[in-house]
């Protein structure tokens, strides 16, 4: 077993530290060449500033032996993050939140004679209902006069994908999933329309920095080897420019296809109590530790687990109600709840490096337990899934599965069949509970009130 | 305007940068910064202008406009 396999996949371009996995808990090593940043950081009462504003997790020094004696300075276990989730799962607001807490802290940097040395949307996490800085070694000494070493990489990563979201299309986002290390300027350019180019922070952060990313691409003279300075009241005024820039852009989550789906479902009042009476029991009856709620809408059902304090990670395809599921955590201050967008037909996967920077979904599973409510139909029928390839799917992906089983008879179902020729004779309740019968134990089975719908609790084989 | 950008283009100090700024950034930052510090050093004089108005009961600091 080599030592680069308790090294973390994703934690190698820094040459200051790197994360390690031990006796399955995970640490930092810092290498001797971060000690002068390290040491700034602590004693500048930066790092206490930063993780009492919440804008940066918190670590403990240890003495845990480091992976790579030699160049070892310290070893610190920073604060356990209990799910990992990546910014083209993430909605409009969150990114755009995360954008402006870099900036933050970027600014709070300064004022402690610190630099951010990179701006990656994948140094922030969404832990306890709020973006917060995962990477403690981001941070350089910065010297008067020096630029902003991560501008680029920060107008890739966040400004470039807002924008395209606010002014083009919601669903750009995705463009993260294959430019890993954010989108390219020059795309984006070309992607944005024409009245972008009226808002000055557009212009000169996205249009203008393109072009002149192309042009010195080409260089016709030999560079200067002469400093060119920038003052820190020029890096403040940069900031404010690009904290403002992101301010400006907004997008409002409606006009898709799910973003109202609660005001148009079939259910009836006592339908829909029943069935969170059942979910919510069944949830305090296993008593998972974390949630995954499959197809969660603006996350009402999540909610009956993040209310008890169980961390409920709540995916959605739609791009809108994962942003309303946002809104609400937010206003209420809500800290067990991660609203997510996910496509379940088609799930993120590994990216990065050796296809093992980024953690596909399948990685990150499986769950204590699944919410599968109100989805098998579209697995089923939507997107001809067999019954027992869903079955499978769901039992890699939890250990108990709390589902709805949504009959033909259904006038949801009724609607996705309007439009097609019926191919699914197999399409019943009792070939469903077969099905599942082979990887789960069905533990509870009850028929909803008012409805053709039946829930179940199952537990994996 | 390539000749003049690139005496401004920096040979950036530290060595074992470890991210790469990219040239044209660098160049583009030098010239936002030019423009908006000339903002920010407005906006921090008119405080100390504000000050001498409101003379020696303006204990006001300096906020930090974080976002929650």
């Amino acid at each position: 077993m080599t030592k680069n396999n308790i090294r973390l996949a994703a934690s190698f371009r820094d040459p200051n530290g790197f994360i390690f996995k031990q006796d399955g808990k995970l640490y930092r090593q810092v290498n001797q060449s971060y000690t002068s940043e390290y040491s700034l950081l602590m004693e500048s009462g930066l790092y206490a500033k930063l993780v009492k504003a919440g804008l940066l997790i918190s670590h403990e020094e240890t003495d845990v032996h480091p992976v790579e004696p030699a160049q070892s300075f310290k070893v610190i276990q920073p604060e356990y993050i209990p799910f990992i989730s990546y910014p083209y799962e993430w909605s409009f607001g969150l990114l755009k939140e995360a954008a402006l807490k870099t900036l933050s802290i970027q600014k709070r940097a300064l004022k402690a004679g610190m630099t951010l040395k990179d701006a990656s949307a994948y140094n922030m996490q969404f832990v306890r209902g709020k973006a917060v800085l995962i990477d403690s070694l981001s941070f350089d000494i910065y010297h008067e006069g020096e630029p902003w070493v991560a501008y680029r990489q920060f107008c890739q990563h966040f400004l470039a994908p807002l924008a395209l979201m606010a002014h083009t299309d919601i669903r750009l986002s995705q463009l993260l999933r294959v430019y890993i290390d954010g989108i390219p300027l020059d795309l984006a350019s070309r992607l944005l329309p024409y009245r972008s180019r009226l808002n000055f922070g557009l212009v000169t952060h996205i249009h203008f920095h393109a072009r002149l990313q192309k042009q010195a691409a080409n260089p016709t003279e030999q560079r200067d080897t002469n400093a060119g300075r920038m003052t820190k009241k020029g890096m403040l005024g940069l900031i404010e420019n690009l904290k403002s820039t992101v301010k400006r852009l907004e997008w409002k989550p409606a006009g898709t296809e799910w973003g109202d789906y609660y005001q148009i479902t079939n259910y009836s009042d006592a339908a829909f109590q029943h069935k969170q009476s059942l979910v919510s029991n069944w949830i305090s009856q296993v008593g998972p530790k974390q949630v995954w709620d499959l197809g969660a809408n603006d996350g009402t059902f999540s909610r009956l687990a993040s209310d008890k304090d169980i961390l409920a990670i709540s995916f959605d395809i739609d791009p809108a109600a994962v942003e309303q599921n946002y809104r609400k955590a937010k206003e209420k201050k809500e800290q067990n709840i991660v609203p997510l967008l996910l496509d379940l037909t088609n799930p993120s996967p590994a990216i990065g490096w050796h296809n093992r920077e980024r953690d596909s979904l399948m990685e990150r599973a499986p769950a204590d337990m699944i919410l599968a409510l109100a989805v098998i139909h579209h697995l089923a029928i939507s997107n001809n899934v067999p019954l027992s390839q869903t079955a499978d799917f769901f039992a890699d992906t939890g250990k108990w599965l709390v589902i709805e089983f949504v009959p033909k008879s259904d006038s949801q179902v009724q609607k996705l069949l309007s439009s097609r020729k019926d191919i699914f004779p197999n399409y019943t309740r009792e070939a469903f509970e077969e099905a599942f019968a082979e990887r789960f134990s069905i533990r509870e089975k009850t028929a909803v009130e008012e409805s053709e719908r039946f829930l179940y609790l199952m537990e994996k084989k | 305007m390539i000749i003049f950008a690139s005496h401004l283009l920096s040979g950036l100090a530290s060595p074992d940068l470890y991210l790469d700024p990219g040239s044209g950034s660098i160049l583009l930052q030098l010239l936002l910064a030019a423009l908006l510090g000339a903002g920010v050093l407005l906006r921090s004089q008119w405080s100390k202008i504000k000050k001498l108005f409101k003379g020696k009961d303006s204990t006001e600091e300096d906020s930090d406009d974080d976002e929650e």
